[in-house]
């Protein structure tokens, strides 16, 4: 699969600050991509380059096989975090207005208003002024605004801020949706249960440095503590007994006939290796192997200032 | 190109829409109509006809004094405590007492009981002045034909001479300029501080990022001043159309007044029907006889469309110029508070210009006038006023330099203002100061 936008090394100085150093990232066509990091990471000012807002210092942004230009703003949606409409324009003018400024002409862009209006429940707004509506319309008349126009790659900078839960479940079947079309997403958040219900691959940056980046299951995997869950029928006894020198028990607790431990395991263990070991001794009724959430991975890497990892 | 277009659109039209925008358009000649339209009105209307009593000492001398449309005169040949008298308990509001030595001592009593208005009194005047006069050419046995050849008025006509030339100068050309001088004034302060609210207003909703992800800050600042500069063209020329209009049909509904109220007017009035008139009555012609066709003259002088095209390139040079400095200004602030300390050192060029320009019909060639007509922060007020007055010909590269370095400085900080601006509206939360402005710029 081709890449939507890889960006090269890109490295950016705001005075003596390093806000970005030999930044990469590769965004693959038709994909939703976590952009990750603490706040004043360096997330917007890479997105700021991607929009062209502002340009990099060194390194290359290519879009779609070629070198970024200005024309591929009509292939660009963006969702900024920190996001505001006029207030006193009516919600049709300004929609229009903001969807032709992406250079598209006023038939087209009142025609994918219309849909994106219907399929959001929202065509008696049109008329509304800005003012009248409350906070989570206006987000989701945003949306609507950073999507109308079509564009290859979306960017969406924390989407679901603002939202309750019903509208936050609704632009996420949106986006899903629009992931299936072929739209590549970039979805930059602080909300790590999102990423790891949307996101295909990430990129976590913090102080300007990627910290890890590549496919989220590869890099929980590589994450793995070597922690297994194991529900079994047996004397807890024989199970103790049946672990090698390997493994420890870091938890066990018994809930009827049934007790659940939590094993951990030294060196490069294998699942397999521990099933071996227990199914001569007791009943495994479940096994799997407790992989690090992405909140873990973050909250990890963030404060360890771990070196660079590349999966 | 056709983005910029979208963007002077939508600044055009949400302003031109607002309805404190058509109500100032209408409201603001209707003012000035009004307050013309009043002074005018103050000074020939009267409250009340006045119904005048004339005692007369040398009855019937006063006989032949003509009604006006305001005054009635009643000639009676009964003392004045008779008619004092007689005053008090009728509707009669004012006895004329003309006494016997009338053409010696041309000293006559008006009793009232209201006090009657200047133009009134000026009108019982003139009717007594032409009676006396009458009754004088009869005594000198000199023909009224002849009085009026040798009746001659007199004016002193004050020219400037600039070597080759010598030009009437008076003070209307000069007035007119300090309009138009006060107008750029008003124009360049309101609607450059408009152009700074909507660079704060984009920048505190938060919608500046998604715009200036589609289109370039540049873009951006100068769609927004030229949008608000059409604003304010638009306001200016309704303001102009709707002041001609009010004051066209203000004036002939004033000047029909006038001519019917025949003398309660001073003779000079200049509605041709009152010309006429005279040229008839005197076989004269009338520009000799009066000062005030001057009016005419001094405005015919002026050279309406070297005034109206500089008036226009300074106009929008002007707003220009402080336009691009108040963006900047709002593009490093938060909210309004943050800009006073930046306002303040911005305007003063402008305010000083004011109060040169009112200085000015004092001094109008002053070193100090000279030097702010061409520095380009006061040359946009100051420059139209000192061309108004009436500048030599060997002046003119003046004129020019004033022009060309007010188009350089622009150029400068429309430059300055877009490098300052595209960094400004991303900065939140960051009190703005003069150092930063200076890196920005560098940067």
């Amino acid at each position: 699969m081709s890449n939507i936008i890889e960006v090269k090394e890109v490295s950016k100085w705001f005075g003596d600050f390093h806000a970005l150093n030999n930044v990469s990232i590769e965004v693959p066509e038709g994909s939703i991509f976590g952009l990750l990091g603490p706040n004043g990471a360096g997330k917007t000012t890479l997105i700021r380059m991607i929009t062209q807002i502002t340009s990099p210092d060194s390194g290359a942004i290519v879009f779609n096989g070629t070198s970024l230009q200005s024309f591929n703003i009509k292939d660009i949606g963006y969702l900024p975090e920190e996001r505001g409409l006029y207030r006193k324009m009516k919600v049709g003018e300004q929609a229009l207005y903001l969807t032709q400024l992406k250079g598209i002409s006023k038939k087209e862009a009142h025609q994918s208003l219309d849909i994106w209006f219907e399929k959001l429940n929202m065509q008696d707004w049109w008329n509304k002024k800005i003012i009248s509506l409350s906070k989570g319309m206006q987000q989701k008349l945003q949306f609507v605004i950073s999507v109308a126009h079509n564009p290859k790659l979306l960017i969406l900078d924390e989407p679901f801020s603002g939202f309750d839960p019903i509208h936050t479940e609704e632009i996420k079947q949106q986006i899903l949706a629009l992931k299936e079309a072929g739209t590549s997403i970039i979805f930059s958040t602080h909300n790590m249960s999102s990423v790891e219900e949307l996101c295909e691959n990430i990129c976590l940056i913090n102080k300007g440095e990627t910290l890890l980046k590549g496919n989220i299951n590869d890099i929980k995997g590589s994450f793995s503590k070597c922690l297994f869950k194991v529900d079994f029928k047996g004397s807890q006894v024989a199970f103790a007994n049946a672990l090698g020198y390997q493994f420890e028990i870091a938890e066990i607790k018994t809930k009827g006939e049934t007790s659940s431990a939590l094993i951990k395991g030294f060196d490069k263990i294998t699942p397999n290796m521990l099933l071996r070991s227990l199914v001569n001794f007791v009943e495994v009724v479940s096994f799997n192997e407790v992989l690090p959430s992405m909140h873990d991975i973050f909250v990890d890497q963030v404060t360890a200032k771990n070196t660079p990892v590349d999966v | 190109m056709s983005k910029t277009w979208l963007i002077i659109k939508r600044e055009y039209l949400t302003r031109v829409r607002k309805k404190s925008f058509i109500i100032m358009s209408l409201l603001g000649p209707l003012l000035l109509a009004g307050v013309v339209i009043f002074s005018f009105w103050l000074n020939i209307e009267e409250s009340d006809n006045q119904k005048i009593i004339v005692v007369d000492d040398n009855y019937p001398m006063f006989q032949g004094i003509d009604d006006t449309k305001y005054i009635d005169f009643e000639v009676q040949n009964i003392s004045l405590d008779k008619a004092l008298a007689l005053l008090d308990v009728s509707d009669y509001t004012g006895v004329l007492y003309i006494p016997s030595n009338i053409l010696n001592g041309h000293i006559a009593q008006l009793h009232f009981k209201k006090t009657l208005s200047v133009n009134i009194q000026r009108a019982i005047e003139q009717k007594c002045q032409q009676i006396i006069e009458m009754e004088k050419l009869e005594d000198f046995n000199i023909r009224e034909s002849d009085y009026k050849r040798v009746k001659s008025p007199f004016y002193i006509q004050t020219l400037k001479f600039d070597g080759v030339n010598s030009t009437e100068s008076d003070v209307l050309p000069a007035m007119v300029g300090w309009v138009f001088g006060i107008i750029i004034f008003m124009a360049v302060y309101l609607y450059s501080v408009q152009v700074m609210r909507g660079v704060i207003e984009e920048k505190t909703n938060r919608i500046v990022e998604v715009i200036i992800s589609t289109v370039k800050p540049t873009q951006l600042l100068m769609g927004k001043i030229i949008g608000v500069g059409a604003v304010g063209l638009t306001q200016f020329v309704i303001w102009a159309f709707l002041s001609a209009t009010g004051i066209t049909i203000g004036q002939s509904v004033i000047m029909s007044q006038v001519y019917t109220t025949e003398n309660v007017l001073s003779a000079e009035n200049m509605t041709p029907a009152v010309q006429q008139q005279m040229l008839e009555e005197n076989k004269l012609n009338f520009s000799e006889f009066s000062k005030d066709d001057n009016i005419f003259n001094s405005i015919s002088r002026i050279n309406f469309p070297l005034m109206l095209g500089l008036f226009i390139f300074y106009f929008i040079g002007g707003y220009l110029l402080y336009a691009s400095m108040m963006a900047a200004v709002g593009s490093g602030a938060d909210n309004d508070t943050d800009t006073q300390q930046f306002i303040l050192p911005i305007t003063f060029p402008l305010m000083l210009a004011y109060i040169v320009s009112i200085s000015m019909f004092n001094n109008p060639e002053s070193d100090i006038i000279v030097w702010m007509s061409i520095i380009p922060f006061t040359s946009p007020i100051i420059m139209i006023m000192r061309v108004a007055f009436g500048i030599e010909s060997g002046d003119l590269w003046q004129v020019y330099l004033s022009m060309a370095l007010l188009v350089a400085t622009i150029a400068l900080m429309v430059w300055a203002s877009s490098k300052i601006y595209r960094i400004g509206i991303l900065m939140y939360g960051k009190k703005l100061n003069y150092r930063d402005l200076i890196k920005w710029i560098k940067l």
